[in-house]
């Protein structure tokens, strides 16, 4: 890599300023680097919305969204030669993909696929081309604190597609001729395929844009920090005083290696010859220059509590605090000296945990609308405490069925007696032939449904026979004989006495 | 002409009439139970369907069964309330104001696409529905028994139209969703109409009255008769109260849908041949006259809940009538 020959300028930026060189390469190359978008993800993209349109499926245009880091790929590549005077051809990218496309990439479609710091990590494999421990630890080394932003940047980006793919969704409906009658409304709430096709070609053409976009920032920035980390930016100012006073090369060297050594100011001033002390002077001017020593001053305010230093706050305050004091510590402490500690580790298995529960959680939920069942899942049914109103728990029966209901014919309450004797049904029926009921189930549903589910048991022709003789004393107002009442507890006394002989 | 005496002639004379149709408009039995009961009971119906479903057909069978007067307007955006009522005009011959009657004076009207006309023609129609009556120039003109809108719209197409009113919806007894007819239904529909069974076109000539306009008002007299348990009447009131405080819906229905139910429920009954009501005709007919005069929440909007799945959720929630 021949720094000289970049196309930007390498200087130390903070995040933001970094991400400003990246919006200014993409608008430097668009057109090449939307090319390569378009030749190397056209034809999927086309092929995967033919799919989708012809099988109603969701998944051809998911896949798509998920194979990105393969897409951005040819882009990265494009930009890194770019940046070093070297402008790819198709041609030349198609020949290399093998070379660039593929290191890295497994990983970067499977656990670190929602990586939000995708668009600055890929260079290392794609460019570095580490891998396994070394890998970790030149990650490791990039993120390092003051953080690059790269995260956020991903955020801005999520939402800029979004929002230009609803933009020109809201253009195409503004120009559809009204005699169509289109609904904007409709557009999001109801599905066609001719809405689906249009939104997935809005958002392909917005992708067109913030892809090549997305990557050239993220590429910036790691271009960025690299400069931080290895002083590119000296290395250049060096190399460009070294060019100047061609043929003093050894003096500059062991000027370097003075101004490095701990020796005394003074002693190294009265050591050194007068030559060498103007180089010295040239790059002590060099490095206060603005470009090279890029000191800001920051100010942050936060709110605090009036009370936060009282002794009197509540237990819960107070771990609350000790466990963000514990993570940020943690965090702090495994950016600076140990690269794999264990608190940090532990916020990153937090972190996936929760996002692995996300992720099982809405599989769950996509299985279940679909109609799926999960395997050894059987439906459970459960049995109501309450039917037609009437309240058929197993406690609030008394314990001798036949002798209350003797006592409420006895008081000539044939209403009650009918009552007392459908609840027991009920409660024996459902026990042994579970069905889904309501409360507001009546008494004909409870019947119709356990047909459903049962057929025509005996003991669900007694429950039909049990029913109108309630429907003809509850509804109809005309009570049933004493005697048919009799009739119907002893053929329950009887199918429970045979059920319990069965089973 | 039949007019039945007791209940079980003016069951037997329902289903009849019932059976009837059926033979006309293949595979819509639902449909067709709704508006003979909304007929009965003496209210309206709102039927919302796309074209091409058999509504038109369904009105001119019903006249010519019932041998009632019908007559159709299509509503339009252009239409005004006299089109619809009528109005005076000046005869030049006999230099006097002559009331010429509109459309609206029969006793079967359909009011085709009613959501195509505005607001004031709409309106128009609210005192012929509610009063039986219709006032032209200060005069009242009384409307002759059984009466009876059957008004239309279409769930597609929404550009350009006028939602109703709530308080000319409340004034639909029923609101009647008519979907198409299941394959079998519609396979048989097209095999009758190729061996010439019957015609596609809206052909009623070979239908035969079952009953008349005096027929029908005895079987709604009978009707009023069929009893109500106080347990399943205040099973129906607590259905109408929970729409107004429940989760899903802004807007419950008003006591004018309490009526409703409990006059629905008894020509229910009378079809299934009851003297009396159960909490089943209640949840029968709930849906019919809830689903208009409910009005959804935003959220529950959103969350792609239908006034169907709504009312099916209350009518799980609300406890059956206990005794």
């Amino acid at each position: 890599m021949d720094l000289e020959n970049a196309s930007a300028r390498l200087a130390p930026r903070s995040p933001w300023q970094a991400v400003d060189l990246g919006t200014r390469l993409f608008r430097r190359w668009a057109w090449p680097v939307i090319r390569t978008w378009l030749a190397f993800t056209l034809i999927p993209y086309g092929l995967l919305l033919w799919l989708a349109t012809s099988q109603e499926a969701w998944w051809p245009l998911l896949l798509f969204w998920w194979l990105k880091p393969l897409w951005e790929r040819p882009l990265l590549a494009w930009y890194s030669h770019a940046l070093f005077a070297e402008e790819l051809s198709l041609r030349q990218l198609f020949r290399r993909w093998p070379r660039y496309a593929l290191p890295g990439l497994f990983a970067q479609l499977t656990w670190r696929r929602f990586s939000p710091s995708r668009s600055f990590n890929t260079p290392v494999w794609q460019l570095e081309g580490a891998r396994g421990q070394q890998l970790n630890q030149r990650l490791q080394v990039l993120h390092r604190a003051p953080s690059n932003r790269s995260w956020l940047m991903t955020v801005v980006m999520i939402h800029l597609e979004q929002f230009m793919s609803f933009a020109l969704m809201a253009l195409v409906y503004m120009l559809v001729p009204w005699q169509l009658n289109l609904e904007l409304s409709d557009w999001f709430f109801e599905e066609s395929n001719l809405q689906s096709l249009m939104a997935s070609v809005c958002l392909y053409l917005a992708m067109c844009i913030t892809e090549p976009l997305y990557v050239a920032c993220g590429f910036s920035l790691y271009l960025n920090k690299r400069t931080w980390l290895e002083g590119w930016d000296l290395q250049l100012g060096l190399t460009r005083i070294g060019k100047a006073r061609a043929g003093t090369s050894a003096a500059l060297a062991l000027l370097v290696g003075a101004l490095l050594l701990p020796t005394p100011p003074a002693q190294a001033q009265a050591t050194l010859p007068a030559d060498t002390k103007d180089e010295q002077q040239q790059v002590i001017e060099l490095l206060a220059g603005e470009d090279y020593m890029p000191f800001d001053t920051f100010t942050y305010r936060e709110w605090k509590d009036q009370d936060e230093d009282s002794e009197d706050s509540s237990i819960w305050e107070t771990l609350w605090k000790k466990l963000f004091e514990w993570l940020t510590n943690s965090e702090s402490r495994a950016s600076t000296d140990k690269p794999f500690s264990i608190p940090s580790g532990l916020l990153w298995g937090i972190v996936w945990a929760v996002f692995a529960g996300v992720v099982v959680w809405l599989l769950l939920k996509v299985v279940n609308q679909m109609g799926f069942r999960l395997p050894g899942r059987q439906p459970q049914n459960a049995i109501p405490t309450h039917v037609a109103g009437l309240d058929i728990r197993r406690q609030s029966l008394p314990d001798d069925i036949a002798s209350a209901v003797n006592a409420c014919l006895q008081a000539e309450d044939i209403r009650g007696a009918l009552s007392l004797l459908l609840r027991a049904s009920l409660a024996t029926l459902l026990q042994r032939y579970p069905v889904p009921l309501a409360a507001g189930s009546t008494e004909q549903h409870c019947l119709r449904t356990l047909r459903q589910h049962h057929g025509s048991t005996p003991a669900l022709q007694f429950l039909g026979d049990l029913i109108n003789a309630w429907v003809r004393t509850a509804w109809a107002h005309r009570p049933v004989q004493a005697a048919e009442v009799k009739a119907l507890l002893s053929r329950w006394q009887s199918l429970g006495q045979a059920e319990t002989a069965h089973g | 002409m039949t007019s039945p005496s007791t209940l079980a002639d003016a069951t037997q004379l329902a289903q009849g009439i019932e059976q009837r149709l059926n033979q006309v408009l293949i595979g819509q039995q639902q449909v067709v139970r709704e508006v003979l009961i909304a007929l009965i009971g003496g209210g309206h119906v709102l039927i919302e369907g796309v074209p091409g479903l058999g509504k038109t057909l369904l009105v001119r069978s019903l006249a010519k069964v019932l041998e009632l007067d019908f007559n159709r307007i299509q509503f339009t955006p252009d239409l005004m309330p006299t089109d619809v009522t009528g109005h005076a005009m000046y005869d030049q011959k006999t230099e006097q104001f002559r009331i010429r009657r509109g459309p609206a004076f029969t006793q079967l009207l359909l009011a085709d696409e009613i959501n195509r006309a505005p607001a004031k023609t709409q309106a128009a129609l609210l005192e012929v529905m509610q009063e039986r009556q219709i006032t032209i120039e200060g005069k009242a003109f009384s409307l002759q028994e059984p009466y009876m809108v059957l008004a239309t719209q279409n769930p597609l197409d929404q550009e350009g139209t006028y939602p109703l009113p709530e308080a000319e919806l409340d004034r639909f007894l029923f609101k009647v969703m008519i979907d198409y007819p299941a394959h079998h239904d519609e396979t048989r529909l097209v095999n009758m109409v190729l061996d010439g069974t019957i015609r596609a076109s809206l052909d009623v000539d070979s239908l035969s009255p079952v009953t008349d306009g005096p027929g029908l008002l005895a079987m709604r007299q009978l009707s009023d008769g069929i009893l109500i348990d106080e347990q399943v009447l205040d099973y129906a009131l607590r259905i109408v109260r929970t729409t107004r405080d429940f989760a899903g819906l802004s807007h419950g229905a008003s006591p004018r849908a309490s009526i409703a139910v409990a006059r629905a429920a008894r020509v229910h009954a009378l079809f299934e041949g009851r003297d009396f009501v159960t909490p089943d005709d209640i949840q029968q007919v709930a849906r019919p006259v809830l689903r208009h005069r409910i009005q959804l929440s935003a959220d529950a909007e959103i969350e792609g809940q239908t006034p169907e799945s709504v009312l099916s959720r209350l009518l799980d929630q609300v406890e059956a009538p206990r005794q």
